[in-house]
């Protein structure tokens, strides 16, 4: 009877463990960023046509040193990507005076005309750079798109965001970058 | 071979090409290297196995660095710097990650002892039989002298 105890014991947790593995989805992304509380990579990248005549044909983060800022990768082809663009723009209408917001395309290649109908579309208002050989998404650790890096003015992260951000995600964030 | 068909195989041979030509030219050792790495955006993926875009970036990455002469530990560290430990897929022997390491050895060592343990207690289980006590063996004897007075029931074997 012991023994039959044991038996079933150890089944049925082997059972509950092979559950588990396939209930328990896809493997969470939310890794801490190891850029936390360090300083940013810089990054020189080649921007749309658009905004030539505010920044000029390249965006070199370097000459922005001193301001907060906030650093959205994203791609076209990335549907989370459309869900938060419209956040992103407005809160840069918002906020824009005083941090300045990037956009990164990245994780394609030579997609420059599927990614100007990506900011047409959102008519996004803040600079975007094209990351082609997707370098500085390397550089900044980045597991998929999109991924948001709020910097303090000091140059350093404060906070990593995995996913598309919402309206209280972008206000709670930039405050405090603010603060 | 219809040119329609000739048409449809160059198509194919020429889409295929870029991918094919990446590998071709890479250092055998950016596999070895990416196969200790972890494609960021893919499940259960390292760099070398992986077709996403980010993990031929990754191996073109490590092909650059080896040329400028870092060697795979040097190249580890510096994905390791920008990812953490998470992009290694051999957790490292340090720390927390630690008992990753140990956790099976401390296993087999407990199931041995564990295995150990039983045999002793089955064989000590085995060897404590008691021995028959005097009613018992009443009992046995008297059932062999029954047996013995009882008839031989098999008939007897004819001769040829």
């Amino acid at each position: 009877m012991r023994r039959v105890a044991w038996v079933v014991a150890v089944v049925g947790g082997l059972t509950a463990l092979f559950v588990f593995g396939l209930l328990r989805g896809a493997p969470d992304r939310n890794v801490p960023s190891n850029l936390l509380n360090r300083p940013v990579p810089t990054f020189a990248l080649p921007l749309y046509e658009r905004y030539f005549a505010a920044f000029g044909p390249r965006l070199d983060l370097a000459e922005h040193a001193g301001r907060p800022m906030v650093i959205n990768f994203w791609a076209s082809w990335c549907g989370p990507c459309y869900v938060e663009a419209p956040h992103l723009e407005a809160a840069h209408r918002r906020y824009g005076d005083r941090v300045l917001f990037v956009g990164v395309q990245t994780q394609e290649r030579d997609a420059r005309a599927a990614g100007r109908a990506f900011i047409e579309r959102f008519d996004f208002t803040f600079p975007n750079v094209i990351d082609d050989d997707s370098r500085v998404s390397i550089s900044y650790g980045l597991f998929g798109v999109p991924e948001t890096f709020f910097v303090r003015s000091d140059g350093t992260l404060a906070y990593k965001h995995v996913g598309p951000v919402d309206a209280r995600v972008m206000t709670q964030q930039v405050e405090a970058l603010l603060r | 071979m219809t040119p329609r068909l000739a048409a449809v195989l160059l198509a194919v041979v020429l889409a295929a090409a870029p991918a094919a030509a990446q590998d071709i030219v890479l250092d055998p050792r950016v596999f070895e290297i990416g196969r200790e790495l972890r494609c960021p955006t893919c499940v259960a993926e390292s760099v070398s196995e992986s077709n996403a875009a980010i993990a031929q970036e990754m191996r073109q990455l490590i092909q650059e660095q080896l040329a400028d002469g870092r060697d795979r530990q040097e190249i580890l560290g510096f994905f390791q710097d920008r990812y953490g430990d998470w992009i290694l897929l051999s957790p490292p022997r340090r720390g927390v990650l630690l008992v990753v390491w140990l956790l099976p050895i401390a296993a087999a060592i407990a199931g041995a002892f564990a295995l150990v343990f039983w045999m002793r207690r089955w064989r000590a289980a085995a060897e404590a039989v008691a021995p028959a006590s005097e009613e018992d063996l009443a009992r046995v004897r008297a059932a062999l002298a029954r047996t013995d007075a009882a008839p031989d029931p098999t008939p007897p074997s004819p001769r040829p």
